[in-house]
């Protein structure tokens, strides 16, 4: 861990409580949070140098029943990067926004309540961004089987044979 | 004159890929935007939970189309780390070969592309021209032109043969001879300075507010690379410079670029003197090699794209497939954000510059 990592989660320590620290490697630190405690803790580490958002995203951990929320905060001054994540009930997914700590983080949510099915409090655009017109199961659960999905929307056709036969015929490969 | 909706894209000459933007216009100035992205979602990341670990290679090249080899250095390095494996010397060379060979790839081909919303049209032909020989190294040295599908974790796939290293040398020596050739053709050239200096501008707050990495970010005085910050591979035993520019238009961010080549040149050249023999790739656990498990754990690991900070977060639990990734396109800010925030204001012309000099790239935001 750098000097100024172990200094932003010192002073992370005096306003989050209990918090679980798992050192990936030198400069890379994941602290698991409660869901009540990520706000200040993030707010705290964007005024600490992790000011750089570099990806929001979930897990669907569907053994334990929970989603997992991860925002990943680098900081330039050393390279550091601190994964914070925490984990939410996969019942009824809810959450706050940070789209006012990150403008950019609307887009990440509107992602995940398209691929997830996690809905935040606070951003009311939730329009669908990458799919259209998608009529099942949010696609990045792991419920959702795409193989499924696809031979229900889209069922084998059958051929005739006599289809073919005539094709055979006026391409010339058998003389009809 | 009141406010008139206009599609632009996917089908448009001066659109940057499959990509959308809705705009409201008034005679010729923006006053909204909307990207719509989706044209080119293919869902790899659910595709590559159902895939083994080494059967994702044949898909994650896939998922930026101008500059493929990040994706697989992403990945290789997210698996070494998660497995705690070593890799030899030679092949993290031969990998920051391949990088920078990319990256002038990209390059060369961002000024081929930057002539198409000028009229500018013989830039096209000369950066197409020698980013193509950089793909007969690539051919020579991988088997294939675009997708090679050469670093794989543990290593690279095969060693990189004398042959090859002389080609590189070749190919340097003579793009050196090109660039200032390129600096006359581009550069110096009225119609780009007319049309680009001045134009798209970004400043520092906008764009570190957005999130904005890479040249975008590099054009507006901060030396931010990750190279530099967070080293991966041996970036930080190679002598390199970060070049910068304080004004943040369209020119300098183009400029950039140029001005990258000879620096990924250099790093080629120390590469190619300091690799030392040896082998060339490590299994990931014992067993069978093509269905190798990879710890549980969750990393996430970034690297510097062409276009800014491209990172992969791969959780594993521990099984012979990747139980989850996520994939950070390095132009998602931009694109998505960046254009409902920037493009109000702009005149229609501009738009096809700010989308081309920002980088966006619509496979890796749709993925």
């Amino acid at each position: 861990m750098t000097n100024f990592m172990s200094n932003a989660l010192e002073k992370l320590n005096n306003v989050v409580k209990k918090f679980e620290v798992t050192e990936i490697d030198e400069r890379e630190v994941k602290i698991d949070l409660k869901p009540e405690s990520v706000l200040p803790a993030l707010s705290l580490l964007k005024s600490e140098g992790y000011y750089h958002l570099s990806l929001l995203s979930a897990v669907d951990w569907i053994d334990e029943g929970k989603f997992e929320l991860v925002y990943i905060l680098y900081s330039w001054n050393d390279g550091g990067k601190i994964i914070v994540s925490t984990k939410i009930s996969r019942k009824n997914p809810e959450f706050v926004t940070v789209k006012h700590l990150w403008p950019v983080a609307r887009y990440y949510e509107r992602e995940l309540f398209e691929f997830f099915g996690i809905k935040f409090e606070g951003n009311d655009d939730m329009k669908p961004l990458f799919l259209e017109n998608w009529d099942d199961l949010p696609p990045l659960r792991k419920d959702f089987d795409p193989l499924e999905y696809s031979k229900k929307k889209f069922p084998d056709r059958e051929y005739q044979k006599d289809v073919i036969h005539e094709a055979k015929i006026i391409r010339g490969d058998i003389n009809g | 004159m009141g406010e008139v909706k206009l599609f632009f894209g996917p089908n448009h000459p001066g659109m940057h890929g499959n990509f959308s933007v809705h705009m409201y216009v008034e005679g010729d100035t923006v006053v909204k935007a909307r990207p719509l992205p989706g044209f080119l979602h293919r869902g790899f990341e659910k595709l590559m939970e159902r895939r083994l670990w080494y059967q994702n290679l044949a898909l994650i090249p896939r998922i930026c189309v101008p500059e493929p080899d990040i994706n697989e250095v992403v990945y290789a390095l997210a698996v070494e780390k998660l497995a705690n494996v070593e890799v030899p010397e030679r092949a993290q060379w031969i990998r920051m070969i391949v990088l920078e060979l990319a990256r002038i790839a990209v390059h060369l081909m961002s000024m081929a592309g930057i002539g198409g919303p000028l009229g500018l049209y013989t830039g096209p032909y000369w950066g197409i021209a020698d980013r193509d020989r950089i793909l007969d190294i690539f051919e020579n040295l991988s088997g294939a032109r675009i997708y090679h599908m050469y670093i794989v974790p543990g290593g690279v796939r095969k060693d990189m043969t004398p042959k090859v290293q002389e080609m590189i040398v070749k190919f340097l020596d003579y793009l050196e001879g090109r660039l200032p050739e390129f600096e006359n053709l581009i550069f110096k050239n009225r119609i780009v300075q007319t049309r680009l200096r001045g134009i798209a501008l970004l400043d520092r707050e906008t764009a570190l507010e957005m999130g904005v990495t890479g040249i975008g970010l590099r054009a507006t005085g901060v030396p931010y690379d990750i190279r530099k910050v967070d080293p991966y591979l041996y970036y930080d035993k190679v002598d390199f410079e970060v070049p910068t520019a304080t004004e943040g238009d369209a020119f300098s961010r183009v400029y950039l670029k140029f001005r990258e080549i000879p620096q990924s040149i250099k790093i080629i050249r120390q590469c190619l003197e300091r690799m030392p023999e040896g082998k060339v790739n490590v299994p990931i656990s014992e067993g069978n090699a093509l269905r190798f498990r990879v710890p549980k754990g969750s990393v996430y690991v970034h690297v510097e794209a062409s276009r800014g900070e491209y990172g992969y977060y791969v959780v594993s639990d521990g099984g012979e497939k990747p139980y989850r990734i996520v994939v950070r396109g390095a132009s998602y800010p931009q694109t998505l954000y960046g254009i409902e925030k920037y493009l109000p204001g702009t005149r229609i012309e501009d738009v096809p510059i700010w989308l081309d000099t920002m980088g966006v790239c619509a496979p890796e935001v749709d993925r």
